[in-house]
């Protein structure tokens, strides 16, 4: 637990200004690992203070990129150590029933509970990939620097993904509204 | 360009990642090849639903906690950070030395050891094994995870309301190390049994911005450390001793 080098109120103060802006990113990546809010909270929690920890080898690269891979270091640990149990999924089927926007029209909402239905029903290697890819917007070069992959494997995994993710959908939307062209 | 060079680029033009050049080549491509069309169609239409998913901001709760970790630290005075390296090392040469060695004898484990035990629970966000208020939980956590059956009390109404328990090895040995909270501190008591006998007062003395309290109580020998106040301190190790007392 004691590192050579501990974080000081200076440290502390620039974290706050460079990282802490991130930290709706640190969870909604943590929510898609785990697919459990109180779960993301605490993986959430846990990375940020390996992130402080860390903190002084950051070399001012982007912050968002290099606090995810924290948080998707922290979650395989966490998950290492609990023995790989996967959430139950149903905390995720109701998510995305609320929307933003109450004016919204049911069927939207109805379309985006499927979505994120679909997406948190993935193996986690297909889910990280897309949220990253989709969800964070992340480049190539940054996904491949948080998974820890070459820039040639993220593509490969990312087509794969998109695969799985087409084929989800269309056994939870109907051909009607979810705009993809049947194959 | 062939179909399958065009297909293959469907993914990358979509999420920007071609040149200039390679996109204007796809787009042409694009023009001869309706299957590579309907895919990027789809991809797109993925896409769009991907990115049309609601995002939760992070909870107030989340925030809140991670301001706390921030705070604390800011509080924290640089002299103690060079001093916290040092019991690590001390811990480790301690442990080297003192393998297999009796904890109760002569040459125990110094100040550090305990210091590092405190360290392990106020610095984790994982600071107990089994978190709970309730001694009749804790207490049998403990069974057959070491070699005796410490005394566990809550203290809530004394002001160090019980957050559970945990193992530690200190000196070479597994022990046990209750975990109790006062405001916003914790205090982390090792404890084990002893052959000396009688009871000793609690010695409460300050290092380098920690507060140490020992003493012998009905058997066991106690450590406790935290960054309460002495007199805090104090209380703590005498509200302990009532409740033991209290049992008999």
């Amino acid at each position: 637990m004691v590192d050579a080098l501990k974080p000081d109120a200076a440290a502390a103060a620039r974290f706050r200004a460079v990282m802490l802006p991130h930290l709706d990113a640190v969870y909604g990546f943590a929510r898609w690992l785990t697919r459990d809010p109180v779960q993301a909270q605490d993986v959430a929690q846990e990375a940020m203070l390996r992130a402080l920890r860390y903190f002084h080898a950051f070399r001012g690269e982007e912050a968002r990129p290099w606090l995810l891979r924290i948080v998707r270091n922290t979650w395989s640990d966490l998950r290492a150590r609990k023995g790989a149990n996967d959430q139950s999924l149903d905390v995720v089927e109701d998510r995305a029933a609320e929307g933003p926007d109450p004016e919204e029209s049911a069927l939207a909402g109805d379309r985006r509970r499927h979505v994120a239905a679909a997406l948190a029903a993935l193996p986690a290697e297909s889910r990280e990939i897309l949220v990253l890819r989709e969800i964070e917007d992340l480049s190539y070069k940054h996904i491949a620097s948080v998974l820890d992959l070459p820039v040639g494997t993220v593509m490969s995994r990312l087509a794969r993904a998109r695969e799985k993710l087409a084929v989800e959908l269309r056994g939870r939307l109907g051909r009607r509204d979810h705009g993809l062209p049947d194959v | 360009m062939d179909c399958p060079t065009c297909e293959a680029m469907v993914d990358a033009y979509i999420d920007g990642e071609l040149s200039a050049t390679e996109s204007s080549a796809f787009e042409t491509a694009l023009t001869g090849c309706p299957d590579c069309r309907r895919r990027l169609e789809e991809a797109r239409a993925m896409s769009g639903l991907l990115r049309e998913l609601p995002a939760d901001p992070a909870p107030d709760l989340l925030r809140a906690r991670i301001e706390r970790d921030l705070r604390a630290i800011a509080a924290r005075p640089r002299e103690r950070m060079r001093w916290m390296a040092m019991a690590a090392s001390l811990i480790v040469a301690l442990s080297i030395g003192w393998v297999g060695g009796s904890i109760t004898g002569r040459g125990g484990p110094g100040e550090e050891a305990f210091v590092s035990t405190y360290l392990r629970v106020a610095a984790s966000d994982h600071p107990v094994d089994v978190a709970s208020t309730d001694r009749h939980t804790v207490k049998p956590w403990f069974a057959g995870r070491i070699d005796y059956s410490p005394p566990v009390h809550d203290l809530t109404s004394e002001g160090f309301p019980l957050e559970g328990g945990r193992l530690d090895v200190v000196g070479g040995r597994k022990v046990s190390v209750l975990v109790y909270r006062h405001n916003q501190h914790r205090v982390a008591l090792s404890l084990w049994p002893t052959a000396a006998s009688g009871n000793t007062a609690p010695k409460v003395v300050e290092r380098d911005g920690f507060t140490l309290a020992e003493w012998r109580h009905d058997g066991f020998e106690m450590h406790a450390v935290s960054d309460i106040a002495p007199n805090e301190m104090a209380a703590f190790a005498a509200a302990l001793d009532r409740a033991t007392g209290a049992d008999r």
